[in-house]
């Protein structure tokens, strides 16, 4: 059970992925996907007389751009293979737009391990900074995954 | 004299609660859950910089501060922490030796307190069943807000059969459980190293808010 972690992987990038154009299709499609309702994520016209002077992705939008790693290909050597998503916090930054084109960097943000109920658990946090085409960040997504 | 002895703002990365927020919740819960203070108990961390005076100020509620480490004989809290304790303890480390912490924690001016005993595996109970007793332990958290069923109860026999004075604490990591376990204190408490004294000296007892909070919600 007990495991030395090896925390010489964090502030590492495993993944640096630049996506094809933004569409306003990808986004309408994006919105409709869970029902959304507000007219700035999906409804063009109406979002080009908003405060955000045209379409605008959801919040959300940037969880769905996937880079080519979703992990290290050595990490579950390093730490153990029964891991699952232990959840998200999504840090909103500029909005983004059909047009944008948009760098995901992925790091190894943290490791730590903790105790709990049903024994030793080590978190591996993967941090996502999404930029646009002028560098401005668009999203930092912290992902968790819970490793034992 | 009531204070929550245990509790998790987002400085832990399992809760989500900003701390402002439970001081609103309990200046508006005020007739519900009479909290006169908190302590910050974060998870494995210590943050020296740390100041809550302007909160303080703004909601007249006391914010002291702690930290909640992992050892193997489960979590343990441990008030008054300084410099001396940071320099001796890596609070990251989830592998901690409960008594040294409990011993020199003691013997650095603070006081290391066994929380939420009656759970499994991070419980001290579990661990009492095949492992010595600890050495100086003074009190344990006979009662905290986040147990399952049955796993409060089960720190009475340890109480009694060890003496340990039991205080209670919400171990809130959301904003609507802060204060919903506390202590109550026989003697004024207005900073940690009058925290340490009063732990040490027994004249406390744990307090349970969580029935007349159900009732408010109607579910009682």
């Amino acid at each position: 059970m007990s495991r030395t972690i090896d925390r010489s992987m964090v502030g590492e990038e495993f993944d640096h992925t630049e996506f094809p154009r933004i569409t306003e299709a990808q986004i309408l499609a994006y919105a409709a996907s869970y029902g959304e309702t507000d007219p700035r994520y999906t409804d063009p016209a109406a979002a080009a007389r908003g405060p955000d002077g045209g379409l605008i992705a959801p919040p959300t939008f940037a969880v769905s751009l996937r880079g080519r790693h979703f992990m290290p290909r050595e990490l579950p050597r390093n730490i153990g293979r029964n891991g699952f998503d232990a959840g998200k916090d999504i840090e909103i930054g500029v909005p983004i737009r059909p047009g944008d084109v948009l760098t995901a960097s992925s790091t190894v943000h943290d490791i730590y391990e903790k105790t709990g109920r049903s024994g030793t658990m080590t978190f591996i946090v993967f941090r996502t900074t999404v930029t646009n085409q002028r560098g401005e960040t668009a999203a930092v997504v912290d992902q968790k995954m819970m490793f034992r | 004299m009531i204070l929550d002895l245990h509790a998790h703002s987002d400085a832990s990365e399992d809760s989500r609660a900003p701390l402002e927020s439970y001081l609103k919740w309990l200046q508006r819960k005020r007739d519900l859950l009479p909290i006169d203070g908190i302590v910050l108990t974060e998870h494995r961390q210590w943050d020296a910089a740390a100041d809550y005076r302007d909160l303080e100020d703004r909601y007249g509620i006391l914010i002291l501060r702690g930290a909640e480490v992992e050892t193997d004989y489960g979590h343990i809290l441990v008030y008054g922490v300084n410099d001396d304790i940071t320099r001796r303890f890596d609070f990251t480390n989830v592998r901690l030796s409960a008594q040294e912490v409990v011993s020199e924690v003691t013997r650095l001016g603070g006081v290391a307190a066994p929380c939420h005993p009656g759970r499994p595996t991070i419980g001290l109970c579990e661990h009492y069943e095949r492992k010595p007793p600890l050495d100086g332990v003074v009190a344990v958290e006979a009662l905290n807000g986040g147990s399952r069923r049955g796993e409060n109860e089960r720190v009475q026999g340890l109480i009694e059969r060890h003496g340990y004075g039991a205080f209670g604490g919400s171990d809130a990591h959301l904003v609507s459980l802060i204060g919903i376990c506390a202590t109550e204190f026989d003697d004024d408490v207005r900073s940690v190293e009058q925290l340490v004294a009063a732990l040490q000296g027994g004249r406390y007892r744990p307090v349970d808010f969580r029935e007349q909070v159900r009732a408010a919600r109607g579910g009682a």
